[in-house]
């Protein structure tokens, strides 16, 4: 390999077809004489503009389009090296960083030799050794090309905002319950929103025996066996599922206040006393009327329950979860759109207020296509305000552009599968730790279940792996009529 | 070994007794001046030799018949093959030069075209070693033929073109021997007796075409000649193509010897026409009927035969070659290349044009 051009952090270099180098890869540019390295990664790989190629083609092909047939007596044995030379490639890399020392820099501001500099392949092990990817807590993400492992640490993604997209089947969930499995088994404590309830069989292997982890996943199916009691609630925390979810207006929200703080008062805080109460309200017409359809939304979801027997909290959970790791997960498979927003409001609600009392230290929130369930104004407040608290987010989403622009900006790691769509790349390639020639070029071309792992996690050094496989019962398969069972 | 030189036997071609010595002491002589040049430092160079051709003499006699002779496309199948040949200075040594040559050999039969390209040869030509290359190439060819060495070791830089020449002829040659009843197109003229192109080699060359019931049409892409000091060539009636127009009364002085009488051919509406010598031994039949023959069985764009464009095209050095064969002896006998100043382009910046080769 030869360098060939420098233009900002872009490097050029001549790739001979015995020296083979794909995108994803990493080279060392080494100019001894100065002492130092650059580390690039090859973006794109493209055939080097060697002159009279277009010739050479052109000559095979005569008028009537169809090739040219002949016999080449070639004594002295040219041709291939004018194959050699005709698919000599030109690799476009990003310089990712420079090399002095034994140290890492994100320098990319010296110019190496281009005559002196050796070029070589860096493995990912070398890599990740030189940018120090280890960790005392690992998850093994899975194989590189070079047959080596992408190790992470679980510390890394600990405080920190997390984004797993791709198109539809490329193994996002899978890898989403790679690492809350791992987390979990770090003692960490996670909730996951479970859309199509497919993490409810966490605990169970492949062969429907229990695994592991089944003591420490906490499945909630609300109106089942998550409800909860009015009496165990914050005002806060209904006050927000009736504004957030339900869109009570601010006239109407005041007397809801009122009544519950009386009912609070006399120790009736019930849904059957708040229905009658309500009922009964000698108020403005439209504001009874607005609470009561409130009240029928809350009663219809089947989620609030007069018996505290019945009510599975969801504290007990996250305790359970906090000394133990665990992950409680939400299943709202089957659960109505109005009821889903309920249920979150109430479990964040729930969860902010446990930390900031607390009884909990970190929650890694996990939330599948969390569009469809999370207001709006919460977006900020989950990569802002509830990071201080101490939720931990991880968005897994295969519509990159319902997640918000401000979100990427802040996200400190990536895991991004295959996109075809220019569009969806183009939303991904907004995220700060990520450059766009590398998220448009790299993932474009992704096979299934291979992951560009780019953040924090892989201290910015964008890395393709094969995301291992795990011995979990699958749940996320899409239902099929053409199948043979 | 040898066997595989042999152009003809695997499409049909008569089978004669083909004289396979040239190719042979090509690739001897190459690798044996390389052997020379091993470890040595190349100072490159793309300048491209066009083809020795022979000055043409401008008689004033020469007359353009105004009567075109009418030209109706013959289909009946025909082979059409034509030759051509290319060189290429690919660098200097400190002692001499390294060049290149091909030649290429293409048909058409059965409406599709087939070529043969032989080489490229790579020799190392050094003021020592160029009188031993050329003679034994030559006596590899006149060993059969004459027998005997006559001719003089050109100067190094005539020595690329008159390899190709040479190669060039013997490509001719075995063509002349193994094409029956075709037409065999060459580039160039029927001109002899110069230094690359001795008259009795071409007299053998036509000779054995028209014992195969061959007839060689040369193809000039460019012409000197002219007539009430107008170029041939741009003196065209206006009179339907395709046709030929004849000259009359061209004589060069000895010891040039013109084979061919001397045409204008405008082939279709294209707004171009060539120089084309036909064997002067053939009857004016046959001179014609080769013609047509060509006509109907040839792509002519632009009133030029496409198999000889393609013999052309196939044995021309792109680039990306020349970078392949300076990979080549840089592997293979370790000669390292290096870039020296051009001085035109050092003294005179953009005003020098670098060196000119003649």
């Amino acid at each position: 390999m030869k360098l060939y051009k420098k233009e900002g952090n872009i490097l050029q270099v001549i790739s001979f077809p015995t020296e083979s180098a794909e995108k994803g890869d990493y080279l060392l540019v080494e100019d001894q004489e100065a002492g130092k390295a650059l580390i690039a990664q090859v973006i794109d790989v493209q055939f080097a503009a060697v002159p009279g190629v277009l010739e050479e083609l052109l000559r095979t092909l005569p008028d009537g389009g169809e090739p040219l047939q002949g016999e080449d007596i070639d004594p002295m044995e040219i041709a291939p090296h004018i194959t050699y030379i005709q698919d000599a490639s030109l690799l476009i890399c990003k310089i990712r960083a420079t090399l002095e020392n034994d140290t890492l820099s994100p320098s990319s501001s010296w110019l190496p030799s281009r005559s002196q500099s050796t070029i070589k392949k860096l493995s990912v092990p070398m890599l990740m050794k030189l940018a120090k990817i280890d960790g005392k807590l690992p998850i093994v993400l899975g194989g590189t090309k070079d047959s080596s492992l992408l190790t992470i640490d679980a510390s890394a993604i600990d405080g920190t905002l997390n984004i797993i997209t791709g198109k539809k089947g490329c193994g996002k969930s899978h890898l989403s319950k790679l690492l809350m499995v791992n987390l979990v088994g770090y003692k960490a404590t996670v909730v996951v929103f479970d859309l199509n309830g497919e993490y409810t069989s966490l605990g169970m292997s492949n062969d429907g025996k229990r695994n592991m982890y089944y003591d420490k996943i906490h499945t909630l199916t609300p109106g089942q066996n998550f409800k909860v009691a009015l009496e165990q609630l914050h005002l806060n925390t209904v006050m927000g599922i009736l504004v957030n979810a339900l869109h009570l207006p601010g006239t109407s929200a005041r007397e809801f206040r009122r009544i519950w703080k009386m009912l609070k008062e006399k120790g009736k805080l019930n849904m059957q006393e708040l229905g009658e109460e309500i009922r009964n309200l000698n108020c403005n017409q439209h504001v009874r009327d607005a609470l009561a359809s409130r009240f029928h939304s809350l009663a219809n979801s089947g989620f609030f329950t007069d018996s505290p027997g019945e009510a599975t909290l969801l504290d007990e959970s996250l305790m359970k979860a906090r000394d133990q790791g665990g992950a409680i997960v939400i299943n709202l498979k089957n659960t109505s759109n109005i009821d889903r927003q309920i249920v979150v409001e109430y479990a964040l609600g729930k969860l902010v207020d446990s930390l900031s009392n607390w009884k909990l230290k970190a929650v890694f929130l996990f939330a599948e296509e969390a569009h469809l369930y999370l207001r709006e104004t919460y977006w900020d407040d989950i990569v802002t305000r509830m990071r201080h608290f101490g939720i931990f987010t991880t968005f897994i989403t295969n519509q990159p552009d319902t997640i918000q622009e401000n979100i990427y900006r802040q996200a400190d790691n990536i895991f991004l599968f295959n996109f075809t769509n220019e569009h969806d790349l183009d939303v991904v390639s907004r995220a700060a730790r990520v450059d766009a020639e590398t998220v448009r070029s790299i993932a474009h071309d992704l096979p299934p279940h291979h992951c560009l792992t780019l953040g924090r996690v892989v201290s910015d050094f964008p890395i393709v792996a094969r995301v291992r496989a795990l011995d979990i019962k699958t749940m996320g398969e899409t239902r099929l009529f053409f199948n043979n069972n | 070994m040898i066997e595989q030189y042999t152009i003809t036997n695997k499409y049909n071609f008569p089978q004669p007794n083909i004289d396979t010595a040239l190719p042979q002491r090509f690739l001897e002589q190459s690798l044996n001046s390389l052997r020379q040049v091993q470890h040595q430092d190349l100072q490159l160079n793309h300048q491209t030799f066009p083809l020795l051709s022979v000055a043409d003499q401008c008689p004033s006699s020469l007359q353009l018949k105004t009567e075109p002779i009418q030209l109706k496309p013959d289909r009946q199948e025909t082979l059409v093959a034509a030759v051509d040949t290319s060189t290429i200075k690919i660098g200097e040594t400190a002692t001499g030069i390294i060049i290149a040559v091909r030649g290429a050999i293409t048909w058409r039969q059965n409406h599709s075209y087939k070529y043969t390209r032989l080489g490229p040869f790579i020799f190392h030509i050094t003021e020592d070693n160029k009188n031993a290359v050329f003679n034994t190439l030559e006596h590899a060819y006149f060993c059969t033929t004459y027998g005997s060495m006559h001719q003089s070791a050109p100067n190094m830089m005539q020595m690329p073109m008159r390899l190709a020449s040479l190669l060039e002829r013997w490509m001719q040659t075995m063509l002349a021997k193994t094409v029956g009843n075709g037409v065999i197109l060459f580039d160039g003229s029927l001109t002899s007796g110069t230094i690359d192109t001795p008259t009795q080699r071409l007299r053998e060359i036509l000779s054995h075409a028209r014992r195969n019931g061959s007839t060689v049409l040369a193809f000039s892409k460019a012409t000197t000649l002219r007539a009430n000091g107008i170029l041939i060539t741009e003196q065209l009636p206006n009179h339907e193509p395709p046709y030929l127009l004849e000259t009359l009364g061209l004589h060069f002085k000895p010891p040039t010897t013109l084979l061919g009488d001397v045409y204008v051919a405008r082939l279709n509406k294209a707004n171009f026409a060539f120089r084309l010598d036909i064997d002067r031994e053939a009857s004016e039949e046959q001179r014609i009927g080769a013609v047509q023959k060509l006509l109907g069985n040839d792509l002519y764009k632009q009133s030029y035969p496409e198999t000889l464009r393609l013999s052309h095209i196939l044995c021309t050095f792109t680039a990306n070659e020349v970078l392949a064969i300076k990979h080549f002896i840089t592997r293979k006998h370790g000669i390292q290349i290096v870039n020296r100043p051009d001085m035109h382009r050092l003294l005179f910046g953009p005003f020098g044009s670098g060196e000119i080769y003649s």
